[in-house]
């Protein structure tokens, strides 16, 4: 850890190598069989483990090696759903949208073993990955529950039982995604609700990443969803959300994404280390970190150890200069 | 009664993948726009097949070569790029941010050769579709116009020429899709001045709202100058139904969920539209999907389609 100021994190997932996305395809195809793929997976984790080691980044992830998409892997593995057909996102992009055909339950953990192992495999704190319960109804269909409320609250309870779980088996950090909570504005009141059944009974840092949508529509109000640290897409946004810091002070940690993660090119570190000085401005430098914007895993491999590497490196300048700053004249 | 639709149908089924294939192999290079260009052509006579067969009265092309609604704009206007993902009002569904960066024009011929083409195809009645000027002005990025106002404006002219050309190439019924005017009511005036100058163009005009509730709204409607008002009455609660009889249009009303999987029974579709005859005579009544059915997997969305026929069916609807 690097003096506690400005840790550095990533948002949870990275590009898969090739030799990954092939077993994925023949897995798809029933062509290489649930062990094989496994096996393959864990081994693009411990690859992505050091890589995070070697970039110097602080706070891990294991990557999300084994997952497709955020709401559909849990989809897959809790009972009440069912996977419908093919749905198109954008341009050529389709995806089986998750149907809740009825009530929905864990039978049993869905991320704690890939935790485990990922933790066993470095010193450095790995945080536990979860999609919030808002997100999982917004990004699903919903035909079992009378109201949104109703099948929010229902997934919160199964959500809950999973970060548990991560907590019990030693995680530090929960991460609970809710990319969709400004999906509907006036149903923000839900994802709140929501939230606070998941962590009530946590100890561990708790986090939730919201990207792409219109955060102003949702401040200050935000602020009342109880976690820890909101990480926030930026540097797509061209720092515009922080404005809004002006009139209503930011009150939680800050993981502030200063690198685009949909462009193949990256910023440079100069630019990266504008972005945290930004931050700077709102949040102090031991509840400011830096990252990238979103996940990685529309992205390559290299391309998302570029990203990190830049985000790596601004902190570093950032640091320095804190540090001059701090040294006695 | 008519049945209609509204907006994109499901581009692929399980079964049927000549398209996604198609532009997978285009975007490798493997495939010539002439060959991608047959691969669009055959998928918009497999939705037109589709919508026909399943008994709708008045069908659109199915909007297959549509990436989202305002893509086809965005890339012929003139003053116009595409810029980055946004999502789709309260979609997991993204589109293209247009970019203004100049006078948006155009020759008014961008959705000519489709609807020519797509009017050989169809059994029945065909309308076109083009997208509000409110909503795309409010999705765009602008660097070019002053204001809201003048840029929904400048909008609505491009889209009048549009609109014009599909009058000449015989057009009898145009969507204007619009769904930023219910989710921004505040903003309804401008819509208006807006619309003013695409009914200008001369075709009759089905102004769709969708997503959100009309309620706020229905007053102001009925002084449109639009021949049918689009009323989806599924995705959020709203009392429309009681008060139907405030609006002069023909009502296309939004009975069957296109964003919800689960299938509406005939005796819930019923019900609503019985509530609807109460208010307003069968002649000014449409029924259809709350907003295009490409929101769902192609199974249930052919599945929908039989629920919106077989309740008008039931009802005693008169085909057209």
């Amino acid at each position: 850890m690097s003096d506690q100021i400005l840790l550095t994190t990533t948002v949870g997932s990275f590009g898969k190598p090739e030799y990954l996305q092939k077993a994925r395809n023949a897995n798809a195809r029933g062509k290489l069989g649930g062990p094989e793929l496994n096996e393959l997976e864990r081994k693009a984790t411990e690859e992505w483990i050091r890589r995070q080691e070697r970039l110097d980044l602080d706070i891990l992830v294991d990557g999300e090696m084994y997952r497709g998409d955020m709401v559909a892997y849990f989809a897959e593995r809790l009972e009440g759903f069912r996977i419908g057909g093919l749905v198109r996102s954008y341009g050529n992009r389709y995806y089986h949208k998750p149907i809740i055909a009825s009530k929905v339950a864990r039978p049993k953990p869905m991320t704690v073993d890939w935790f485990r192992f990922t933790q066993s495999l470095t010193d450095r704190p790995v945080k536990g990955m979860l999609t919030g319960p808002y997100t999982m109804l917004d990004w699903s269909y919903n035909e079992a529950y009378k109201t949104r409320r109703d099948a929010a609250l229902a997934l919160a309870e199964v959500v809950r039982q999973e970060a548990e779980d991560l907590q019990a088996a030693g995680a530090r950090y929960i991460q609970i995604d809710e990319p969709a909570i400004h999906a509907r504005p006036e149903e923000i009141d839900i994802a709140i609700e929501a939230m606070g059944v998941v962590t009530q009974n946590l100890d561990a840092k708790t986090i939730s990443h919201i990207c792409y949508g219109d955060f102003a529509a949702i401040y200050p109000k935000v602020l009342e969803l109880p976690v820890d640290q909101l990480d926030l897409a930026m540097a797509n946004y061209e720092y515009r959300w922080l404005e809004l810091f002006d009139k209503n002070p930011f009150t939680k940690e800050l993981a502030i994404g200063i690198v685009d993660v949909h462009s193949h090119e990256t910023e440079t570190v100069a630019t990266a280390a504008e972005g945290i000085r930004k931050g700077l401005r709102y949040v102090s430098k031991e509840r400011l970190l830096p990252h990238p914007d979103c996940g990685l895993k529309t992205r390559t491999v290299e391309e998302s150890e570029e990203k990190c590497r830049v985000v790596v490196e601004a902190t570093k300048v950032v640091r320095k200069e804190l540090a001059r700053q701090a040294a006695p004249a | 009664m008519k049945t209609t639709v509204i907006g994109a149908y499901p581009k692929i089924s399980d079964e049927h993948q000549d398209l996604r294939r198609a532009l997978h192999r285009h975007d490798r290079g493997e495939l010539e726009a002439d060959g991608l260009a047959a691969v669009l052509d055959e998928s918009t006579r497999w939705a037109i097949g589709e919508l026909d067969w399943a008994g709708i009265d008045v069908i659109n092309d199915g909007q297959v070569r549509w990436d989202d609604m305002l893509a086809p704009f965005a890339r012929a206007w003139n003053g116009c790029d595409r810029g980055p993902l946004e999502r789709f009002y309260d979609n997991n569904t993204y589109f293209r941010q247009p970019v203004i960066t100049g006078p948006i024009t155009t020759q008014g011929t961008t959705l000519v050769r489709d609807f020519e083409f797509a009017r050989r195809e169809a059994r029945g009645e065909l309308k076109a579709a083009v997208c509000g000027p409110l909503t795309f002005a409010t999705l765009a990025e602008d660097s070019h116009y002053r204001s809201l106002e003048d840029r929904t404006l400048a909008v609505a002219d491009a889209i009048a020429a549009e609109i014009r050309g599909l009058g000449k190439a015989g057009a009898t019924l145009v969507d204007v899709e619009e769904p930023a005017l219910v989710a921004h009511p505040e903003h309804f005036a401008l819509a208006r001045a807006a619309i003013e100058r695409l009914a200008a163009a001369g075709v009759p005009l089905a102004l769709q709202t969708y997503f959100f509730p009309a309620d706020p709204l229905l007053d102001a409607l009925a002084a449109f100058p639009v021949a049918q008002i689009g009323i989806d009455v599924r995705s959020r609660e709203t009392h429309v139904l009681e008060k139907l009889n405030t609006v002069r249009q023909t009502v296309v009303l939004g009975i069957v969920d296109a964003r919800n999987t689960r299938v509406e029974t005939e005796t819930e579709l019923v019900g609503l539209i019985e509530t609807a005859l109460k208010r307003i005579p069968a002649d000014y009544l449409w029924l259809a999907p709350t907003t295009g059915l490409e929101y769902l997997p192609h199974d249930v969305a052919v599945q929908k389609l039989k629920a919106l026929v077989g309740a008008v069916h039931a009802i005693g609807g008169v085909k057209a």
